[in-house]
């Protein structure tokens, strides 16, 4: 068993939709005067709208994520499992 | 054929990239098998349970869902409301605590433990080959999809896809399949919320969708609510779009199918093995209930909406309008005179797999459209990542390490897990060219491989609730149920379909209203004479002692302890909301 820790999955999450957000609101920012583009989703600039909804859901995701303390590698179960293993010869011992 | 602006591509490299690097990222924490095959059972349950609903979110949900939405309406949300969810619910408070409990590191190994081996070979080698198959399948419809909407290469996006897929898993094994699983279940969730907010409020509200989808069913010959009540018009199989009655709905496919599905498939159940520990094991499913009994909104909905909006709107591609479609579902093309195709009643037939994508391009400006297509292909990928993890794990576990080499090195097997993921991932692509070139083959197989499930609940419900079930019981029951689905397929038809790959073999001697209707109860005839044969052969055979099975049978393992949790985090309490809210749903649209 490592004392390694795995990171916490918000944190990708967070960055993913913070990126795709802030990419989609400047585009949005960029476009709001093109009656043309929007004209098939209802006339809402929904690249803007959108895209900033889903710059907050990242960031959420980023501060949760920067809070969660580290998780263990292997818990309790899994290493009862490797263990299991060893015992019915399923796997030679190390 | 829509073109993509500079930003649509922007985004889609952004999300590739982001999925590269957590695979990259979680290599190093991939050391053992363990780790490899079940995340060292360390995974959060909201995580594991993301992902339990994630690995099953492929190209058949989201293209599928809103394909049958558009054909038969809300009554598409039974796959959920009497089907998914009542099975999620039953996984996780009777049989986690076997699965999880018996520390099997597969759902053909809890077999083993439970019966023998050759009851584990049976399901271990029918799983390996379903799994390749499903994910060559899935691989296959985003090609020709992304062929068909955006005009790129077939072989290229489908390799590409594999690629990606591929390297994640490679590093970082079932944990970064888990990983990825999670943001794919919040890309879609993101990519497909606006296009039913933009698409209900075209369609002017709930309110505008039933006027219009009252046109469309009487069209179709129902009554003016036959799409939009779930319900109501199950009395009779020839009064719904489903073409089923209510019994064969509920035992069929509320009973039979999806608890066959939810609590024997090992691409989800895999998921729930992952989890810290048992409590965490039995909230996976139980978590994953929750946002799944609001999908139909998500994935069922856009094919509705695709029937009562048109492309009336400037700027949207009028060149993408087909004459004889409805809404904006396109009519299906003859390949060889390029015309609508007509069905032996003279009405135009629709392709309704395209009735989503057409969403996305009717709703979704530059942009957006980046976004949603995102969303589809992660999609995609994440029903073949799920395909490939369960793959290379029932492989290494089932099959090499029982048959072909026992008591090796724990890097040995961790080898043969990443081995196993490359030739999985070739077999894949492998399918999916035999699917372009022979496609009856597939259907085939499919077919055989319904067969092959329809009766495994009935196996694992007295394998775990009946300690007398033997092992000789299991395995002719199993055989019985898939001669049985064999033989009701052989001599019952669809109304309308020609004798061959769709039934009638042996001669049509029942005839349903619709192929699901026939499913369901080929699906019911499998588990009746499954469930029958497995109690009359294991009454004839020698049981296996009492103690041999604790820990694996009800009436011999001490039932769980709640524990010491807060009460939102309690199995029984999660069960009681979700049950309630799939209740509620479906007495809304009654």
């Amino acid at each position: 068993m490592s004392a390694e820790a795995r990171f916490d999955i918000r944190l990708p999450i967070g960055a993913l939709f913070s990126l795709l957000g802030i990419v989609l609101t400047v585009y949005g920012v960029m476009t709001r005067s093109d009656p043309q583009l929007y004209a098939r989703s209802e006339n809402i600039v929904i690249n803007f709208w959108w895209g900033l909804i889903m710059v907050v859901f990242g960031a959420l995701m980023l501060f949760f994520g920067r809070r969660a303390k580290e998780r263990p590698l292997h818990s309790v179960a899994g290493e009862e499992t490797e263990k299991r293993e060893h015992r019915i010869g399923l796997e030679r011992e190390s | 054929m829509t073109h993509l602006t500079t930003i649509d591509y922007v985004l889609m490299l952004v999300y590739f990239a982001v999925v590269l690097v957590v695979g990259w990222m979680l290599r190093r924490s991939t050391k053992t098998s363990t780790d490899f095959f079940l995340s060292g059972r360390s995974i959060p349950s909201w995580v594991a349970g993301l992902a339990f609903i994630s690995a099953n979110l492929g190209a058949q949900e989201v293209i599928g869902m809103g394909a049958s939405g558009a054909k038969y309406g809300i009554s598409t949300a039974h796959f959920y409301w009497i089907g998914a969810i009542p099975a999620m619910v039953f996984v996780g408070l009777f049989m986690m605590p076997f699965y999880y409990g018996s520390r099997a590191r597969s759902v053909p190994e809890y077999l083993k433990l439970r019966f023998d081996e050759k009851t584990r070979s049976l399901n271990a080698i029918s799983f390996a080959v379903m799994t390749i198959m499903s994910s060559g399948i899935s691989m296959y419809a985003m090609g020709k999809l992304l062929n068909l909407l955006l005009g790129w290469s077939f072989d290229i996006s489908m390799i590409v896809a594999a690629l990606i897929v591929l390297a994640y898993i490679f590093l970082g094994g079932l944990t970064s399949a888990i990983y990825n699983e999670v943001l794919q279940f919040f890309l879609i969730v993101f990519g497909f919320a606006p296009l039913v907010f933009l698409g209900l409020r075209s369609a002017g509200g709930w309110a505008g969708l039933k006027t219009k989808l009252a046109e469309v069913a009487v069209g179709r010959g129902f009554e003016a609510g036959a799409m939009t009540h779930a319900w109501q018009y199950m009395g009779n199989s020839s009064q719904n779009p489903i073409g089923v009655e209510w019994f064969g709905l509920a035992m069929g496919l509320g009973f039979v199918l999806s608890f066959g599905y939810w609590c024997t498939d090992f691409l989800v159940v895999q998921r729930a093995m992952a989890s810290e520990n048992m409590a965490a094991a039995r909230r996976t499913p139980l978590i994953a209930a929750i946002p799944k009994v609001f999908f139909p909104f998500l994935v069922i909905l856009p094919g509705m909406i695709a029937l009562a909006v048109d492309w009336h709107a400037p700027g949207t591609g009028g060149a993408l309008a087909i004459a004889g479609g409805q809404g904006i579902v396109p009519p299906k093309i003859d390949p060889v005179t390029g015309a609508a195709l007509l069905d032996q009643a003279g009405h135009v037939v629709l392709d309704y797999d395209l009735s989503v994508p057409m969403m996305l391009l009717r709703f979704f400006p530059s942009g957006m459209l980046g976004l949603g297509l995102t969303a589809l292909m992660a999609s995609f990928m994440s029903g073949m990542a799920g395909n490939v993890t369960a793959f290379n794990t029932v492989w290494t576990y089932d099959i090499y390490q029982s048959h072909i080499r026992k008591g090796a090195s724990d890097e040995h097997y961790l080898w043969m897990g990443r081995a196993a993921t490359v030739f999985g991932i070739a077999l894949s692509i492998a399918a999916a060219y035999v699917a372009v070139s022979f496609n009856n083959i597939l259907d085939l197989l499919q077919l055989v491989f319904a067969f092959v499930n329809a009766p495994l609940f009935a196996t694992f419900a007295l394998g775990m609730f009946w300690k007398r079930t033997t092992g000789h019981g299991a395995f002719i029951g199993l055989l019985a149920g898939t001669v049985a689905a064999a033989i009701h397929h052989g001599i019952s038809l669809a109304a309308g379909a020609v004798p061959g790959v769709k039934g009638g073999y042996f001669g049509a001697h029942i005839i349903y209203r619709s192929e699901l209707g026939q499913t369901f109860w080929t699906a019911i005839a499998a588990w009746v004479t499954c469930f029958v044969v497995t109690i009359v052969v294991s009454l004839m055979t020698r049981p296996r002692p009492d103690d041999e099975l604790r820990g694996l049978v009800y009436s011999l393992t001490p039932k769980p302890s709640e524990g010491n949790v807060v009460w939102y985090e309690r199995p029984t309490v999660i069960a009681v909301i979700v049950l309630a809210i799939a209740l509620a749903l479906n007495i809304i649209f009654f």
